[in-house]
């Protein structure tokens, strides 16, 4: 599974969600992540229809098929639950 | 949308200008004629309809001309009638003071503003009104009202100076120096409470971590603090600017009640708005709304913060912080235009209301103070969370309804000092 993480430089929330997943890949060095600039990286935000709140944060499986999408500030322990329950997806 | 509404808000205000002189002669009140002003102690009260203060006073007043037959009390309603509002300004010429407030009473030369108690508002009341008796005195609204054919003047002074220091109760109740009740300390809580609440809004501060961003790439730590520093400034006084203007023009229109109640119905749009963005805003984060603006002010801070000299690098960065700030304004003006109106009908000394203004500011801009300090002393930029906003939103909508009844309905609970 990978995750897409997309936020922007004066999205406050992003800022705080920032070490909070660098946390998540030390601890879970296998969790494959992207980010994406919504103000730059337009392609990837209009494939994914990234139009709602920032940040957004888009969960892939192995096949590249989206299952969840959360927007906002998700906890670290609710975003690692979602990380290991998924982990074979 | 926003334009919609500045065009609304400015018809209203053409409106009220057009309108407001019409509404003043409805209740032109007059009550005083030269031929009917007594020759004893005329005591003249100046009061405000929904005053609770003028309310305490009332009795007092009424004892006092039992107890003194040679008293005649005259009273003057203000709030509703233009032309009371025009002897009560004239009469504060006369008296070489600043009439910012009622309970206002004139006896002779003397003046007593505002209300406390008998004991001490109701005991200089009644002093000025013995060396009246006593000395006599002019009679400064006598001579107003009738200034046409002014009366003949006592040539000698009025004495009894020492109880002419004690006519103004406004400074025994002063906060830090007479005794502290609680209003006085609710207006500093509101004030905090207000600025605290405008300026908690994580998205909103996306120009300055913008700059931020920009500003953690450069190279020089001296030009980085004083870019940072003009903008978070200038955007300061972008705000007390327009704060300031907004009070001077309640100030200069005086207590007319139905801007008091328009202001109470822009509380009541703000925090059904806030209270709406609770409800159906469920996700923290910011929305993604304005983007071509966003774009365009990303834009100019680059070339502004790129550009070589200095001089132009500060200047332009205090032009973008009041061009920002401005159109942010004006579309979340609701909270400083109720907190001006809540100022306003507070007795307060002109500096008073200048503090609490900037009080105000610097609570609105706490956080973003802290995202510029902790920037430029770790080097990283921080953010502050959003999950707090809908909590804000619920806070701030309630808040403006009640300041809204309130400011409609039972405005004397927002009088404070």
């Amino acid at each position: 599974m990978k995750v897409l993480k997309f936020g922007a430089v004066w999205c406050s929330g992003c800022l705080v969600m920032k070490p909070r997943w660098q946390e998540i890949g030390k601890e879970h060095p296998w969790l494959k992540t992207e980010y994406y600039d919504y103000d730059k990286d337009k392609e990837m935000v209009n494939k994914y229809n990234i139009d709602k709140n920032l940040p957004t944060f888009v969960f892939l499986d192995k096949d590249g098929e989206e299952f969840l999408r959360l927007h906002g500030e998700p906890s670290k322990d609710k975003l690692v639950k979602i990380v290991l329950e998924n982990k074979d997806k | 949308m926003f334009k919609k509404l500045a065009k609304i808000f400015l018809v209203l205000l053409v409106l009220f200008f057009i309108a407001k002189p019409a509404f003043a002669q409805k209740k032109q009140v007059n009550p005083v004629r030269e031929s009917e002003l007594s020759n004893g102690v005329n005591v003249y009260f100046f009061w405000g309809e929904g005053c609770p203060h003028c309310v305490h006073e009332k009795p007092f007043l009424e004892e006092l001309k039992n107890k003194y037959p040679e008293v005649k009390v005259y009273d003057f309603e203000v709030w509703n009638s233009a032309d009371n509002r025009k002897l009560l300004i004239e009469v504060g010429k006369k008296l070489n003071t600043n009439v910012s407030a009622v309970p206002f009473t004139v006896i002779g030369e003397k003046y007593v503003s505002g209300w406390l108690n008998e004991q001490t508002t109701g005991d200089a009341i009644e002093n000025a009104v013995e060396c009246v008796l006593k000395d006599g005195c002019r009679d400064v609204v006598g001579e107003v009202l009738v200034s046409q054919q002014p009366q003949p003047q006592k040539e000698e002074p009025c004495e009894c100076e020492e109880e002419q220091k004690l006519a103004i109760p406004v400074k025994i109740s002063l906060p830090l120096i007479g005794e502290i009740n609680t209003k006085n300390l609710s207006l500093p809580l509101l004030t905090v409470i207000l600025g605290g609440l405008d300026g908690f809004n994580p998205c909103a501060m996306w120009t300055l971590l913008f700059l931020i961003s920009l500003l953690l790439g450069m190279k020089d730590k001296k030009r980085r603090w004083i870019l940072g520093t003009a903008f978070i400034v200038a955007s300061a006084l972008v705000y007390f600017l327009f704060m300031a203007a907004w009070l001077n023009l309640l100030l200069f229109v005086g207590f007319i009640v139905w801007v008091r109640i328009l202001i109470g119905l822009v509380a009541l749009g703000g925090g059904g708005y806030n209270l709406k963005e609770f409800f159906t805003n469920k996700d923290s984060g910011c929305k993604v709304t304005g983007d071509e603006k966003r774009q365009a002010v990303f834009e100019k801070l680059k070339n502004i913060t790129h550009q070589k000299q200095f001089l132009i690098a500060l200047g332009g960065i205090i032009v973008l912080a009041f061009a920002v700030n401005l159109v942010e304004l004006i579309c979340s003006a609701g909270l400083p235009v109720i907190f001006t109106q809540v100022l306003t009908l507070s007795d307060l000394p002109q500096w008073q209301y200048y503090l609490y203004m900037l009080l105000y500011i610097f609570f609105f801009m706490l956080d973003d103070l802290f995202i510029f300090f902790t920037a430029m002393l770790t080097l990283e930029m921080t953010g502050i969370s959003t999950k707090y906003s809908r909590i804000s939103h619920l806070v701030g909508g309630i808040l403006m309804v009640i300041m809204g009844l309130l400011l409609i309905f039972k405005p004397e609970l927002l009088m404070f000092g």
